[in-house]
């Protein structure tokens, strides 16, 4: 057990820890003994299986998903250890709180939800890209022909520029019905 | 030299009587369940004295708390609450400190059950309730519209499960305690507060390791020598409904004989639902301490797989006193030879009732997760269902078993302070006609939820060792196929 969790913890990265992310001491050190949990062998990191043995996140079907984007794109070589776990859960702190930083601003939260879509980094959500998510949404209760009908016709209403893609401009737009902060905000991290 | 030796027997016989005569007497009042009031007084004892740590601990955590925030305050202009009084301040935590991590205490408990009530007749009650909201007209499929910011739930839920998730949690021991029992190995983050926190700790200690230890592990052997003498008498000595008869009494003082090592402090409320004959009882599962403490009261017939080693021993010991059904690992997977030899047993109505911890494995008295439909395909007789509910002030029972092996399990319980536990009996209860079996054991876990104070959860236990079958997220998948065709 982590009895030790908050002593691993150094005073120091801590302080400095939450003044970068606005997390409060306290919250930092439950994430903490969270990461510990979730790091079964204690190597310090975690990696794809340690986050998708989650019942939760296992049976979700955007999971491995999530994971690829934080692993990849927080952590290095598919790993994540704790400082890069909490700048990534950072970004979902609420934003609209006084205590906002350059991690928990609304438009961080919407990257983070484009990352979901774009793999391949090109700041574009092609039709494949979007394909690939759908079908991970629906799994086998629509059938191909029909899943293309509907990426099509997403691309379609939201395509400005004719390129057959969605840029972040358009992703931004689409969303701004959508209230990313409130929706992308962590209820217990607020 | 003669004289030296003379003197060492008399100072152990100096230590060694009120020892023995100590031991005669806690037996003598274990093997007929008398008490005399002395572990009820430790306890309350113990109450007040973790209540006063916990006090100083609080004290200590406000000043460092205001040192932080004040140090805050210079360099980043933000946290204006940290201004408002302290104490107001850790009042308004609290509730949300124990509502998120121990369920099971004030409003949240309700929150969650009765989620899960109207639920119930869902397939898994997880986290999707935001998109049950949308029912609406039918349409056909091919407008069927996605909107990108539909990920939106999903991604959050999977980084909330990421962050504190509702079933790995019950895997490992509640951590957090609204006061401090005491025993470094309950509290997370253990700082030495104060010189008199910390000088009650070491003479708890002590007294923990060095009175209470050796002498329940005295008895605890004795226990277990009882056990083996009495059974090796049942075997040479007795005929087979003689056999049963002693062996009822001689199982009982055994298991009052084992709860005095734990110190256990056993509250039984609704008797008169005691489990009968011929019946089948069934509780949520914390530890291997759970048998012991549901049979210092009524006797039972145990069923499970032949074992090795130690448990295997016992096993076979106790089959002497009882009949216990007991079947080798490859008959195991054959459900039905399980379920039929059950049946068999309740059909005599002299068999005492077969206990069955429906969930399969240890959980940490927070919730209760699935119960396995085994033995509520059996119609025949009716189901007792016991909730057991430990407090945790003073002493975890949880059986981390990935943690600690058996041993190091029953050194720890020896070395905490008491278990405390109550056990609540429950009306009998029979499958209703066009029930289930799975809606029947869902009906019989949410009755020993609500009278526990457990959160009532669909997961599967195995979760623990094992992932989560595909055919869940092809639920998920379902629900969301559902949402999009009705938005």
């Amino acid at each position: 057990m982590g009895s030790n969790a908050s002593i691993m913890l150094q005073q120091e990265d801590l302080q400095n820890i939450c003044q970068e992310t606005g997390f409060t001491t306290k919250e930092v050190q439950r994430l903490y003994s969270r990461f510990k949990t979730l790091d079964k062998r204690d190597c310090g990191f975690l990696i794809r299986e340690d986050l998708l043995c989650i019942p939760e996140v296992n049976i979700n079907p955007l999971g491995e998903r999530l994971i690829d984007v934080i692993v990849e794109d927080y952590g290095e070589n598919n790993k994540i250890n704790f400082k890069q776990f909490i700048f990534l859960l950072a970004t979902f702190r609420r934003g609209k709180t006084k205590s906002t930083t350059e991690f928990n601003t609304r438009n961080s939260k919407l990257k983070f939800l484009f990352d979901m879509y774009d793999r391949n980094h090109d700041m574009k959500i092609d039709r494949t890209e979007l394909l690939e998510v759908l079908k991970m949404m629906v799994g086998g209760n629509i059938h191909d022909d029909q899943i293309a009908t509907i990426a099509d016709h997403t691309i379609g209403e939201l395509d400005n520029d004719g390129d057959s893609s969605i840029t972040f401009e358009e992703f931004c737009e689409t969303l701004s019905r959508i209230d990313a902060d409130d929706k992308m905000s962590m209820k217990f991290l607020s | 030299m003669t004289t030296t030796t003379a003197q060492i027997f008399t100072i152990i016989g100096v230590i060694c009587v009120p020892l023995i005569s100590l031991s005669i007497l806690v037996l003598s009042l274990a093997a007929l369940n008398l008490s005399l009031g002395i572990r009820k007084l430790y306890v309350t004892l113990l109450g007040y004295l973790f209540d006063y740590a916990t006090k100083i601990k609080r004290v200590k955590e406000f000043s460092i708390d205001s040192d932080k925030s004040s140090d805050e305050h210079q360099t980043t202009t933000t946290n204006e609450n940290d201004k408002t009084p302290l104490i107001e301040k850790k009042t308004e935590e609290d509730p949300i400190k124990i509502s998120s991590t121990t369920p099971l205490l004030g409003e949240s408990k309700n929150e969650i059950n009765n989620e899960n009530e109207s639920e119930s007749s869902h397939e898994i009650t997880t986290s999707t309730t935001d998109h049950e909201q949308k029912i609406s007209s039918t349409s056909s499929p091919s407008d069927i519209q996605f909107k990108l910011g539909d990920i939106v739930d999903y991604t959050r839920q999977g980084l909330e499960a990421i962050v504190d998730d509702d079933v790995t949690k019950r895997f490992t021991s509640a951590e957090e305690m609204a006061v401090w029992n005491l025993l470094t190995r309950t509290q997370q983050q253990h700082e030495y507060f104060s010189i008199r926190v910390t000088l009650l700790w070491f003479v708890g200690f002590c007294i923990r390791y060095f009175i209470l230890f050796p002498f329940r592990l005295f008895l605890f052997i004795i226990g277990i020598t009882w056990m083996l003498v009495s059974a090796i008498f049942l075997k040479y000595f007795l005929k087979r409904d003689a056999k049963l008869r002693y062996g009822f009494y001689i199982n009982i003082v055994l298991h009052r004989i084992l709860s005095r090592v734990f110190s256990a402090i056993i509250t039984y409320h609704n008797t008169e639902y005691r489990a009968k004959c011929g019946s089948i009882c069934v509780a949520n599962h914390t530890s291997p301490i759970d048998v012991i403490i549901l049979s210092t009261d009524n006797s039972f017939s145990m069923i499970g797989q032949k074992q090795g080693g130690f448990f295997g021993m016992v096993q076979r010991t106790l089959s002497n006193t009882a009949n216990h059904i007991w079947f080798e690992r490859s008959e195991a997977k054959d459900r039905h030879m399980v379920t039929d030899k059950m049946r068999e047993h309740i059909q005599n109505k002299t068999n005492l009732p077969i206990l069955i911890f429906p969930e399969g494995t240890c959980i940490n008295n927070t919730s209760v997760m699935m119960f396995k439909k085994g033995c509520f395909e059996i119609t025949e007789a009716p189901i007792y269902p016991v909730a057991i509910k430990y407090d945790n002030r003073f002493g975890d029972a949880f059986w981390n078993s990935s943690k600690h092996g058996l041993f190091q399990y029953l050194i720890l319980m020896m070395t905490s302070w008491a278990i405390v536990v109550d056990v609540y009996y429950l009306p009998p209860m029979t499958m209703e006609e066009n029930e289930t079996s799975v809606d029947f054991a869902r009906r019989v876990k949410a009755a020993i939820a609500k009278q526990g104070g457990f959160v009532d959860l669909e997961w599967d236990g195995g979760l623990k060792r094992s992932l989560p079958k595909a055919d869940y997220k092809a639920e998920e998948q379902r629900k969301f196929y559902e949402m999009l065709k009705t938005e």
